[in-house]
């Protein structure tokens, strides 16, 4: 017995530098908080002046100052697992400091943080800090209103509304980190976990996730059907960067639903003639635009836009694609034939030209727009789900449902689909981000929406004729399209490392 | 004297078995009513022929006499009645079983109907077999075809009426063939359906040419003689079946605004969109495969994932965001490439392309990751490993090659969606590439210009990937022992 456990101690120490996934996190986080001090201390220094600027400058020095502890921390780790194989208490305190990085906005280093002082967690605690980080962004964001001349009517109410959430959010969270991994009955969750899911109203879903988690935990204790459930969050929560993806999207849902009462829509679209064009400062954070319209609350209002048609144009084709799909691979023989020949000629026409086909025949709203973006992606959505549905509809499963008399449309709607869904899931998470750029581009070639509505492409079309002398009205709705792009990404590849469907 | 014997059985038996491939296939192909339907009209005069010959033969056939008898001698045992009460019974002891309400009157219905299928299927099988001692053939139009084919004569004499099905059977009992000319008819297919759907969703526009052409101030008469000039006032069929055989004959007649040849401009614009898409995915692949080989042999290590999240990063930069950063950085910034694009400047045509095949090297990369990382963990793969192979030679040998097959086929579909995509970044670059003709062309909206385009990019996408798909039949062995299979 005792060579066993030394065997298997050695074991882990020779292979804990891989099994450990601190290790990995810090290094992807010191490397990534690295590139933004640099990119911060680049903007800093005004090449032309020959000067610098005060504020960017002291942001690169807090920055640096966290990045040095990360590297710090990160050797530390790596010493830690090659002589002992496991952390030690002092290394894991180490991360108290690095929470204080939220004061920078650092979600990396913080994010880091949180993962980095407990040792065992669940994946509850990960959710209570991605909730109470989302929080605390959203009401940093909205706080920088405070700087313009005027807020709109509802913004004091509503950013009272949103602290006390963020602190019973807070309380919610000390509490999970106190519970430890969560095995033992606890009735305080019950009281928690329903008021936890009302503050999701503010589109915080890792407070709807959370919630849930934590009723059901409480519910079903014993119970073996809400283990996928279970399982599938414990693996996305280990993954750093799927978890940050879905922070990034949780946060844009919120803003743009908070940015409803938080932030002043004149702002974004009255033409302010005494502003125009004028550089980034407190007032206007990212700058105004040639109508001096604040490009920082054009950005916030054109999350919004984007995300509607991003979700709408993957649900459209998802159902209908899906629905096709299945029919055709549960059929099979001449109804497949016919269905897929005819997806076919979708299928060998380019997304974007057929998008521009319909936009040219029905004109350029925003209807038209996702009605285009999703007739294109029918066809994809439809071989996938076909793929599956063939593969699936060879179980015994459906054979027995079959020998107990089940109609065909409930075989294909009870016992079919539902297995099949997970790469279809896999793969919408996948082309939000397709849908999100390609509503930019057609906005940016004026096919997409109606010009006067702030949205990312629109913003970019009007930055990219001031690219010489006012670049940054064509960089940040860049940088805004390609972080929610980028992060529906990486929340896709985790949530398919999760799920682990078979994909064609 | 020897010899030309030899010569002639020779040819004789080439004959014969010429014949007898031609008898075979025609059997193969019987199943399937399409396959039937066609070798039917293209050698309609031979069937006609063959039709005589089988109308003579069947007052011969003794097998409709041989059923009365067996129905009749089966009816007498009382086969059917028997068989009725063991349905019934059947069906009852189902419906027990699942609770459901009995309907008498349903049951019967059904029983009767089975027991009716049954029935005639038994006394056809003892036709059959009766029919099999007595040492006879039914004889039906095929065998009768048959019988024909088999004989030389017959197929000289009617080799020339019947040419087009010799031709489709033959071409039948080659599955390579058989396999190209199904993805032809395919592509065909394809191409006429494209037509078809962006000349409908044109056609349903709500919006007007001539009002937009003309202006506000037109007339009415103005507007009538405009869509008279098109042949726009023209009903929907008429309009279709002009667009179709314009696609087809290289004649889309003029645009509506500026007269010029619509398919003389597209052919104008398509090389240097062309030539973009190429140079783009030729950067892709040097780029892309490697890496991608790299990364898959060097799993989870700084390299891997330092790449693959280039690559992600990649895969969400939208073209023109890039194109403009690119310009703004080269262009006004660095003042190293041109901003806008000038056939007489080759450095020009670097950043669109590289901007366009940016996502595509993306993509290639994680494709090429991806598939690397799943063959190495193959079977066949420890066994080259066993056999004492070195890394390098059980890589390049045995994985690469495995692992490209899908990498090619997303290569395809890939390919059509730059050609697709191109119109951005042609937009960005200032390039009058077919993109952003389309894309200048919609707000009228142009239809013929619109529909040019837009199907001249489809088939050249639906030919490239018939030649990728054709390609795979000859080099894929798994693909190659499918298609012989049916």
């Amino acid at each position: 017995m005792a060579t066993i456990l030394k065997e298997k101690e050695s074991y882990i120490k020779k292979h804990a530098l891989k099994l450990s996934s601190e290790y990995t996190q810090a290094s992807f986080t010191w490397i990534t908080s690295l590139a933004l001090t640099i990119i911060f201390l680049v903007s800093s220094i005004d090449f032309s002046g020959k000067a610098m600027k005060p504020f960017v400058f002291s942001v690169f020095v807090a920055y640096a100052l966290f990045t040095c502890i990360q590297i710090l921390i990160t050797f530390m780790i790596k010493k830690d697992l090659q002589s002992i194989g496991y952390l030690r208490n002092s290394t894991r305190k180490l991360g108290l400091i690095q929470l204080l990085s939220i004061l920078t906005g650092n979600i990396f280093i913080f994010t880091f943080a949180i993962q980095l002082v407990k040792a065992e967690k669940s994946p509850e605690y990960t959710l209570a800090g991605y909730m109470l980080l989302t929080q605390i962004f959203i009401i940093a964001i909205s706080a920088l209103n405070l700087f313009k001349p005027y807020v709109a009517d509802t913004f004091l109410p509503a950013m009272g509304a949103l602290l006390v959430m963020a602190i019973f959010q807070l309380v919610t969270f000390f509490l999970i980190a106190k519970d430890g991994k969560g095995k033992q009955r606890a009735r305080w969750k019950v009281f928690f976990a329903i008021p936890l899911m009302l503050t999701a109203v503010t589109g915080n879903l890792f407070a709807l996730v959370l919630g849930w988690n934590m009723l059901m935990h409480e519910r079903f204790m014993n119970s073996p059907s809400i283990g996928k459930w279970r399982k599938v969050w414990e693996k996305i929560a280990s993954n750093m960067t799927a978890m940050l993806g879905l922070f990034f999207i949780v946060f844009v849902f919120s803003i743009s639903i908070c940015s409803y009462l938080t932030f002043d829509y004149g702002m974004a679209v009255e033409n302010n003639y005494s502003a125009i064009l004028q550089a980034p400062s407190l007032a206007y954070p990212l700058g105004t635009d040639n109508f001096g319209r604040d490009l920082f609350s054009r950005i916030v209002f054109g999350a919004r836009i984007s995300l509607i048609v991003g979700f709408l144009s993957t649900a459209i084709p998802f159902i209908i694609g899906g629905f096709l799909g299945a029919i055709s691979g549960y059929y099979g023989q001449r109804t497949d034939n016919i269905i897929m020949r005819l997806l076919d000629i979708l299928y060998a026409i380019p997304g974007i030209l057929l998008a521009i086909v319909i936009i040219a025949a029905f004109g350029s709203n925003t209807m038209t727009l996702v009605l285009a973006l999703s007739v294109g992606s029918i066809p994809t959505y439809a071989r996938t789900m076909r793929a599956n549905v063939m593969m699936v509809s060879n179980y015994e499963y459906v054979d027995s449902a079959r020998a107990l008399g089940s109609s065909n449309l409930s075989i294909i709607f009870q016992h079919v689909v539902p297995n099949s869904l997970a790469p279809m899931i896999v793969k919408a998470t996948l082309t939000i981000g397709g849908a999100v750029i390609a509503t930019s581009s057609l906005s940016y070639l004026g096919l997409g929406v109606e010009p006067h509505i702030p949205e990312w492409g629109n913003i970019l079309k009007i930055g990219s004729t001031y690219l010489e002398s006012h670049s940054y009205l064509a960089i940040y709705p860049g940088l805004a399209i390609i972080a929610l792009v980028l992060s529906f990404n990486f929340f896709g590849d985790g949530l398919r490392d999760a799920l682990d469907p078979k994909l064609d | 004297m020897e010899v030309e014997k030899v010569i002639k059985t020779n040819k004789k038996s080439q004959e014969s078995k010429f014949s007898e491939i031609i008898r075979r296939t025609y059997t193969k192909m019987q199943p399937h009513p399409s396959y039937r339907w066609l070798v039917f009209i293209l050698g309609f005069p031979v069937h006609l022929v063959v039709f005589l010959f089988y109308f003579k033969q069947r007052e011969k056939d003794t097998y409709s006499t041989i059923v009365e008898e067996t129905k009749k001698a089966l009816l007498a045992t009382g086969f059917k009645d028997k068989l009725i009460l063991e349905l019934k019974e059947q069906l009852l002891r189902k419906h027990n079983f699942f609770g459901q309400k009995v309907n008498q009157k349903e049951i019967e219905q059904q029983a009767e109907k089975w027991a009716e299928e049954q029935f005639q299927k038994t006394v056809q099988e003892k036709a059959a077999s009766i029919l099999e001692v007595k040492g006879d053939k039914r004889i039906t139009y095929e065998t009768t075809f048959q019988s024909l084919i088999s004989n030389p004569l017959f197929l000289f004499l009617t080799f020339i009426p019947g040419l087009p099905m010799y031709l489709l059977i033959l071409l039948y009992s080659n599955p390579y063939l058989k396999y190209i000319f199904e993805r032809l008819i395919m592509s065909l297919f394809v191409i006429l359906g494209v037509a078809f759907f962006v000349f409908t969703i044109l056609y349903l526009s709500p919006f007007d040419p001539a009002a937009n052409i003309l202006g506000e101030t037109a007339t009415k008469e103005q507007i009538a003689a405009f869509n008279h000039l098109y042949g726009l006032d023209q009903p929907y069929l008429t309009q279709l079946w002009n667009a179709l055989k314009g696609i087809f004959t290289f004649d889309l007649g003029s645009s509506f605004s500026g007269n010029e040849e619509v398919a003389s401009s597209i052919a104008r614009k398509f090389p240097i969109t062309l030539l973009l898409t190429v140079i783009s995915l030729i950067m892709a692949i040097i780029i892309a495969i490697p890496i991608g080989i790299i990364s898959a042999t060097k799993p989870n290590s700084f390299f891997d994932y330092t790449f693959m999240f280039i690559a992600l990063i990649g895969l969400s930069i939208p073209n023109f965001w890039q194109g403009l950063i690119f310009i703004l950085n080269f262009s006004i910034k660095l003042q190293w490439l041109p901003a806008t694009f000038n056939p007489q400047n080759w450095l020009s045509i670097i950043m669109p392309a590289v901007v366009l095949g940016t996502g595509l090297t993306a993509s290639i990369a994680r494709m090429t990751r991806s598939s690397t990382l799943e063959v190495i963990n193959e079977d066949y793969i420890i066994t080259a490993k066993a056999k004492g192979l070195t890394q390098r030679q059980v890589l390049w040998k045995h994985a690469v090659g495995n692992a490209m097959i899908p990498v090619i086929t997303v290569i395809g579909l890939m390919f059509g969606g730059m050609l697709g995509g191109a119109a951005v970044t042609e937009k960005v670059f200032n390039i009058s590439g077919i993109g952003s003709y389309i894309v200048d062309k919609q707000f009228i909206p142009d239809i013929p210009s619109i529909m040019g385009g837009v199907v001249y990019i489809a088939i050249t996408i639906s030919l490239i990937n018939l030649f990728i798909d054709i390609l795979y039949a000859f080099f894929d062995p798994r693909i190659r022992s499918k298609m012989k299979q049916y």
